[in-house]
């Protein structure tokens, strides 16, 4: 389903990503691990044609991605902040957002796709400036539902959610899997990582230094290795 | 701390490009008011040199006819313009400094207009005090707009708050920066000036400059408030534009247009009319009449008698010829009585707009307001009178031209001495610039 | 681009506008400033009829003269008065710095005087209030103001990424955002224009081309709002954070709306000196004289010409001619000076126009001179508008003139040779209301287009560089 081939990136003299391979096949969970700066959110941008590779490809079903692609249509990302328009509803930002990537839902369908991301009804009609991190997430992931993508690209999901929300998350992950989609992550967080990928790919500096099954790996083993790896 | 704070802020772009256009547009803007100045004082010079040459011509031609020399003679009345107006063109543009007028009828020919082109004037003139009251006030707002902002977006300001004493003074000091620069900024363009043009330092070139300096410092009073309302840089430059806009033109503006409707002027036009027909229509009717009127008025002159009725007669045409401004008289004074009444109704408003009032001293100063005009129609009209008075009789005993000493007719200079009020001049704008110190200063400790 | 997509975030764009409140207030003073403006342009114009009174009370002056000799009629002359187009209740232009009334008689072109701006302080330098000029420098800062984070906030708070990764692509996004604002651009224009057009069908006088000026004047403020609206997005595209794009609005409208347009017609003054009234009258005068004195029938110059109509009617003195000498040799030299007057006022006006040909042509970089202009021109307020206005004075003087010296000719006793009192040798005031009076002609449009053409030229340029630099923007515009 993803498919990275020798992608690299270079700002100016700074190598941000430097010959990246790795395959992603549906039904996985991938995770990205690693510091800040080390070419996780690169790859992400890649994947979703923000910018361009310095050298080397990236596929989603074998189709390439550049800047004028149109790959995004089988894909859905959530940011790390999902930072939607403050001033609309939830169901309001779903509208907008879904009928972007050409859906067009109905009102009862469009509650449901929140209710299946987990936020609560009562929500559903609040502004978006008050709402928590968590539940802007579950707006997210309402928004990568709404577009049915095969593949979908997560920024830090789980960085400043409570236990609760970092539970109900790791629940729709499982479902989304589940149906035959494939989730990209990066991330710091190991435990969650261990928890929830089916793969887990260690980054420092650029490079992609170690790969590992979560079948094969505990949580501490996995730390062990990423403190070492860093 | 103020060499530190003088290097960062002249190291940035903003005060770099501020300073340099400024100074640039100052200078175009004394270039133009030069120009201004040569271009009057050859509409002046061609005049008065030009004189000489007309009172020979007619003396020569028509000596042995008072009558209808005086007919043809011009007499010369200027108000002079001084160097100031060349900084503050201010309604010179439009009203002439020059008037010829013979001793027929005034109305006719005191309100002849100068060779304008009205684009230009729709325009307005790029003069120093256009650079003052408009481009100034902008440069300190793109000094000032970000004088707390900048270090709270860049992350400084916790710093600053926990490195000085006190993050008002810190902010003042800030202030001072920039008011050094943009004063001596004004300074230079201000001894540029006086150099270029060769302007005295006398009073009325020194209430020129310190209101000058006044009106800046009431713009750092407003931004220095908008400041200390604690809003983003976004907030605080659109803030201040605002204020910039309804300061400078929309108040200003819509002021204009409710005292032009509310005093318009048709007298004006009835005037004219009046003037042509008080004069023509006395061709037709009993010279008679026509002399009882203006032994009236110059009852001194009634031993002349009546002419008759037949035939040409020149104390019966130059009694015709004023009977054109008797019979407009009303409708002169209720337009000269509109024209002083928006001139007192803006002056009022100005009182409380510190544009507008900025505006209404540097005219008053340079002697190109529309009161200055006013007392120079009035002038005129001295003028002719007693110019009317000094021939009347000589053409009524049809006395030898020559016979009359022509020297005392050069060229006659309207002297304008007008004391400064001081205190008028520079209260308002010190008012408005403690108000907005003592609203910031309120606002002090939550910053 | 899928249209479909592209109104979405149109509308996503207004709505969301419409959740804020500085909208409502934005609305609230435009509204404030609108109705003002409507206010004073239609007392402005009231004033039409102080014009068309005087003219009225002009002309019953010229009618009431009892039979007199014709050229007495010729110095008693008439008025003109200078009458405001009907859409100059949109947009004053030149109108209060131009003269509103001129003194009609033989043998001198006299000066249009009583400008609204003779009468003014300098508060009229400030500028005035008109609908067209809230439309040409307030609706600017408000579309500015509405748009200038369009983009760049998409960005700073990552939405774009989100935009983006949901399908939409850059062109969707950029024109998206644009039409959105440009539908706010334009219901804050609409307004203007409807009043206007309501101005227009309760005005008597809107016939003929008004109609066709209004449409063509609401499509250059709908066009003016467009290409605002598409810059407002390409800087939005091109900032890096929303204060930036802020500032570089802000200083884009302080460049276009006040600096350069004053400076460039100071410029165009310094350059092209225009001579003083004194030169121009003399250079006038000189000319004439060389063509000898025409009121003097004893002048030596019109000896010749004396001569000449003596041989051909074969007498010895003309008062043995079979017309009024007096009044042909007056009509000779009415052709001549007049024709000499036209040619300087020509070049005086030629010289005008080359001091403003700076602005004219500066239209080309800078929309905002390109609508003022356009706009003066459409609503019969512009110096070409002006300039019609004496020319058809001129002509009526020119025409008034002769038409006395034909009296003259025709019914004054030849042996009357010079001389004008008295109730002997008079014409029939029958004749004063036989000449028609004085009516001011609008410019018709297509004479005013004319002279507007590189305005017009320049806002279909500015219309399609700035989708131009739109599209080009979608290619390089970064979304992180």
């Amino acid at each position: 389903m993803l498919e990275a081939i020798d992608l690299s990136k270079m700002y100016g003299n700074h190598e941000a990503l430097i010959d990246l391979n790795l395959t992603v096949r549906t039904g996985e969970v991938y995770c990205l691990l690693g510091q800040n700066g080390a070419g996780k959110t690169t790859t992400i941008n890649l994947f979703l044609g923000l910018i361009n590779p310095s050298r080397g490809k990236a596929l989603i079903n074998g189709k390439e991605v550049n800047i004028n692609s149109d790959t995004n249509q089988m894909i859905a990302y959530i940011p790390e902040v999902v930072q939607l328009y403050g001033n609309m509803d939830g169901i309001e930002n779903l509208n907008f957002f879904s009928r972007l990537s050409g859906h067009t839902y109905s009102k009862k369908e469009l509650v449901e796709l929140l209710e299946k991301a987990g936020l609560k009804k009562e929500d559903h009609t609040k502004k978006l400036s008050s709402y928590s991190k968590g539940m802007r997430q579950k707006v997210g992931i309402a928004i990568a539902l709404s577009k049915n993508a095969q593949a979908i690209f997560m920024d830090e999901p789980t960085s400043g959610l409570d236990p609760k929300a970092t539970d109900e998350f790791t629940t729709i992950c499982k479902e989304l899997v589940a149906e035959d989609k494939c989730i990209f992550m990066a991330t710091h967080d190991i435990f969650n990582a261990v928890n929830v990928g089916s793969r887990i790919g260690i980054m420092n500096e650029g490079k992609l230094v170690h790969t590992a099954d979560t079948s094969s790996i505990n949580a501490n083993e996995l730390q062990e290795l990423y403190l070492k790896t860093i | 701390m103020y060499a530190l704070m003088f290097g960062q802020f002249l190291r940035t772009r903003t005060c770099q490009i501020g300073l340099v256009l400024i100074l640039i547009l100052g200078v175009i803007s004394i270039l133009i008011g030069k120009q201004f100045l040569i271009d009057q004082e050859k509409i002046t010079s061609d005049v008065v040199e030009n004189h000489a040459g007309h009172l020979k011509r007619n003396l020569e031609f028509h000596s042995d006819d008072i009558g209808l020399l005086l007919y043809y003679l011009e007499f010369v009345l200027v108000n002079p313009s001084s160097p100031i107006a060349a900084l503050s063109i201010g309604q010179r543009d439009i009203n002439p400094s020059v008037q010829s007028v013979n001793i027929r009828t005034l109305e006719g020919q005191r309100h002849d207009t100068d060779l304008v082109n009205p684009v230009s004037l729709l325009h307005g003139n790029l003069d120093l005090s256009f650079i003052i009251l408009f481009v100034f006030p902008l440069l300190i707002i793109a000094f000032t707009y970000n004088l707390r902002s900048e270090e709270v977006e860049s992350g400084t300001w916790r710093l600053v708050g926990v490195m000085s004493k006190s993050k008002f003074k810190f902010l003042l000091m800030k202030l001072a920066v920039r008011i050094a620069l943009v004063l001596i900024a004004l300074v230079v363009l201000i001894v540029l000036a006086a150099l270029t043009l060769n302007i005295s330092w006398n009073a009325a070139f020194v209430a020129f400059f310190v209101t000058g300096f006044l009106y800046q410092l009431f713009w750092f009073g407003i931004c220095f408030w908008v400041v200390s309302l604690r809003q983003n840089s976004a907030v605080n430059a659109l803030a201040l534009l605002v204020i910039w806009l309804t300061l400078v033109i929309l108040l200003p503006s819509a002021l204009n247009n409710h005292i032009a409707n509310k005093y318009p002027v048709p007298e004006a036009l009835t005037t004219i009319i009046k003037q042509r027909d008080g004069y023509h229509q006395k061709w037709d009717t009993s010279k008679r009449e026509t002399m009882e009127k203006f032994y009236t008025k110059y009852p001194q002159f009634e031993s002349f008698g009546f002419p008759p009725e037949e035939g040409f007669n020149w104390l019966w045409y130059y009694a015709i010829q004023h009977m054109g401004d008797e019979e407009s008289l009303d409708d002169s004074q209720m337009m000269r009585a509109k024209i002083e009444q928006r001139e007192f109704k803006s002056r009022n408003w100005a009182k409380v707009v510190p544009t507008m009032h900025t505006q209404v001293v540097f005219n008053d100063v340079a002697g190109t307001s529309l009161t200055n005009h006013m007392d120079f129609l009035r002038q005129i009209q001295d003028f002719h009178e007693q110019i009317r008075l000094f021939f009347y009789p000589k053409i009524f005993h049809d006395e030898n031209a020559k016979q009359i000493n022509w020297e005392q007719f050069e060229p006659s200079y309207v002297q304008q001495e007008e004391e400064i009020d001081w205190i008028g001049n520079l209260l308002p704008l010190t008012i408005g610039l403690f108000l907005f110190l003592l609203l910031a200063v309120i606002n002090r400790k939550a910053m | 681009m899928r249209i479909g997509i592209v109104l979405l975030i149109a509308k996503h764009f207004w709505t969301s506008v419409f959740k804020t409140r500085t909208i409502y207030l934005l609305m609230a003073i435009v509204g404030i400033l609108l109705i003002y403006s409507v206010y004073s342009g239609t007392r402005y114009y009231d004033q039409n009829h102080f014009r068309s009174d005087h003219q009225e009370m002009a002309r019953k002056s010229w009618e009431g003269n009892p039979d007199k000799h014709p050229h007495r009629m010729a110095h008693f002359g008439t008025f003109a008065f200078r009458t405001k187009h009907p859409l100059s209740q949109f947009d004053f232009g030149i109108e209060s710095f131009t003269g509103n009334a001129v003194f009609l008689e033989a043998h001198k072109q006299n000066t249009v005087n009583f400008s609204e701006a003779g009468f003014s302080t300098g508060l009229l330098r400030f500028g005035e209030l008109s609908m067209a000029m809230i439309l040409q420098t307030i609706l600017p800062l408000i579309i500015f103001f509405v748009g200038y984070s369009a983009i760049v906030s998409d960005r700073e708070h990552g939405t774009l990424k989100l935009l983006l990764s949901q399908g939409a692509s850059w062109k969707e996004i950029l024109f998206g955002r644009s039409i959105g604002l440009a539908w706010i651009a334009i219901l804050f224009s609409l307004p203007f224009l409807l009043i206007t057009l309501w101005l227009l069908i309760n005005d008597h006088h809107s016939s003929g081309d008004v109609w066709t000026r209004f449409f063509m004047i609401s499509m250059t403020y709908l066009l003016f709002a467009l290409i605002l609206s598409l810059v407002t997005i390409f800087v939005s595209t091109g900032s890096k954070s929303s204060k930036n794009a802020l500032v570089k609005l802000l200083g884009l409208w302080m460049l276009m709306t006040v600096l350069l347009p004053r400076s460039s017609q100071a410029l165009g003054s310094y350059f092209y000196s225009t001579p003083t009234k004194l030169e121009f009258r003399s250079k006038i005068e000189a000319e004439v004289i060389q063509h000898g004195d025409s009121h003097n029938p004893n002048d030596p110059h019109y000896q010749a010409l004396r001569d000449s109509v003596l041989a051909v009617h074969q007498v010895d003195d003309v008062t043995e001619l079979p017309f009024n000498y007096g009044g042909f040799v007056m009509s000779v030299g009415e052709e001549i000076s007049a024709r000499i007057y036209n040619k300087h006022h020509n070049e005086l006006l030629e010289q005008y126009r080359n001091q403003n040909k700076l602005n004219r042509w500066l239209a080309i970089v800078n929309p905002y001179l390109a609508v003022k202009n356009l706009s003066m021109a459409l609503c019969g307020t512009d110096f070409e508008s002006y300039v019609d206005f004496q020319l058809q004075a001129e002509i009526y003087r020119y025409e008034l003139a002769q038409k006395m010296n034909e009296l003259q000719i025709k019914h004054i006793s030849p042996n009357r040779v010079s001389g004008s009192e008295g109730k002997t040798h008079v014409v029939s005031r029958e004749e004063w209301k036989a000449f028609p009076d004085f009516e001011h002609q609008y410019l018709s449009i297509g004479r005013s287009l004319k002279n507007e053409s590189i305005s017009s030229i320049s806002l279909m340029l500015w219309t399609f560089l700035a989708i131009g630099l739109i599209v080009r923007q979608s290619k390089i515009a970064k979304a992180i």
